[in-house]
């Protein structure tokens, strides 16, 4: 698989746990359903470190540094792509922070669960979506065959990185998937979310 | 150049006297991987069901393994090694999740220890009933009973119709695992072109039954006119059934 494909790869399967989350705020909210700590767990862990440690790196290790050298007109996206990086883990801590108190105190916590919950996930489409519409159209032209032999090169001799060390990251996405209740997991329907794809 | 695995060679097809495969060739190599491709109503459910023999044929030849499967009836195609997975998913309701797949075995390769190892949820829920699994579960089974059969080749119908995106993802990564690491010969229809053509080796479009494109499947990724003037998806980014 090529560094893009790799790429879109971990977007789209940011994008199911986002929409998934998204859900599960929402049912939260409107007292459908009691939180599944387990699961909220699962997803918060999966949307922060499988960023931070798996996509972030790899772009801005490999990626961006190639195209900065040779798309000086994506420098701004790439500025902008950078800052967000550094952003997101102002994010992370305050997420982190806000489910295990939320877990602690209960109901008393819960709004403002929701609250960091929803700014990291909006925080998230819009990383995800200037990647996908602004950057990743940019260079398909632009980026000598030479540049992307490098860069897939350097995402070959990082294996499979999105499984994660010894598959973790795997199993975590699996784990998420059975947890969420159906039609949008695997999961039983009676404890779950209502059903909502939007 | 090597005997294919599976080889359709001018294959006209279609329901009653209405033909809608017209001069259909292509070939699949063992470990294969095909991404059949096109708008809807353009032929590719009928493709696969013309293989195992479900339309009526007009001309051409299907062999498998060498073996000329053209005159064969459908229940000998799926002995022969042709693992359907409908779209309809077709699973017992009646019969549990091992009930399903055990009534079937053939005793080859894939065995349900096997079978279970590339679907822990179906472990899970071995003493459910099929009409007790969700959609993506009754998808899994599907897909799991077919492998059963210990097919040399797997035709999935679009597998992910209707399903929410963890569950693509998930079955995406399943069908990854079968390609990449039991080498599993598979010829998938699919609408989620962006997100299949990387994983499979080669690709096919049809257009009103004929084919119209046949070849790397590399080549559509990395040249989106080719995929935007057959399928009008080029555009299509994020393609995991949302919109970012």
């Amino acid at each position: 698989m090529k560094a893009i494909d790799i790429i879109r790869n971990e977007h789209r399967a940011l994008a199911a746990v986002l929409r998934a989350l998204e859900a599960t705020i929402a049912d939260l909210r409107d007292g459908r359903r009691p939180p599944d700590f387990r699961l909220l767990a699962a997803m918060i862990d999966y949307i922060v470190r499988v960023p931070e440690e798996v996509h972030h790196p790899k772009e801005d290790g490999v990626f961006f540094p190639h195209i900065r050298a040779a798309c000086p007109d994506a420098v701004p996206i790439i500025d902008e792509l950078e800052h967000q990086h550094h952003r997101g883990r102002e994010h992370v801590l305050q997420l982190a922070m806000s489910l295990i108190h939320f877990q602690a105190v209960g109901a008393a916590a819960q709004e403002s669960f929701c609250a960091a919950a929803e700014r990291y996930v909006a925080f998230s489409w819009t990383h995800i979506e200037m990647e996908e519409r602004q950057l990743l159209p940019l260079l398909s032209d632009r980026l000598a065959p030479a540049a992307w032999a490098e860069i897939d090169a350097a995402f070959a001799a990082n294996a499979d990185p999105w499984r994660g060390t010894a598959d973790e990251f795997e199993r975590l996405f699996s784990r998420i998937t059975a947890l969420v209740p159906a039609p949008l997991g695997l999961g039983d329907r009676r404890s779950g979310l209502a059903s909502r794809i939007t | 150049m090597s005997e294919a695995l599976l080889e359709v060679e001018k294959l006209s097809a279609g329901y009653g006297d209405a033909r809608v495969l017209d001069d259909v060739s292509f070939r699949l190599d063992q470990g294969g991987s095909l991404a059949l491709l096109g708008r809807n109503g353009m032929g590719k459910t009928t493709l696969l069901t013309s293989l195992i023999g479900l339309t009526r044929r007009h001309g051409g030849r299907i062999r498998l393994a060498g073996r000329d499967l053209t005159a064969v009836p459908t229940h000998r195609r799926a002995l022969a090694g042709l693992g359907w997975v409908p779209q309809e998913r077709d699973i017992f309701p009646s019969l549990t999740v091992e009930e399903n797949l055990t009534a079937i075995a053939t005793g080859g390769a894939w065995t349900l220890d096997r079978v279970y190892d590339l679907f822990p949820r179906l472990m899970e829920r071995r003493s459910n009933m099929g009409n007790q699994l969700s959609g993506g579960e009754q998808q899994m089974l599907a897909i799991a009973r077919a492998l059963m059969l210990d097919p040399k080749v797997l035709l999935l119908d679009e597998p992910m119709e209707g399903l929410a995106p963890l569950i693509v993802q998930e079955l995406f990564r399943i069908i990854q695992r079968m390609i990449e690491r039991d080498g599993l010969a598979v010829i998938l229809v699919e609408q989620h072109a962006h997100q299949i053509l990387p994983l499979t080796r080669d690709a096919m479009i049809l257009e009103r039954g004929r084919v119209v494109y046949s070849g790397d499947s590399r080549r559509l990724i990395d040249e989106p006119a080719l995929l935007d003037r057959w399928l009008g998806v080029g555009a299509v980014e994020l393609d995991d059934g949302t919109s970012a």
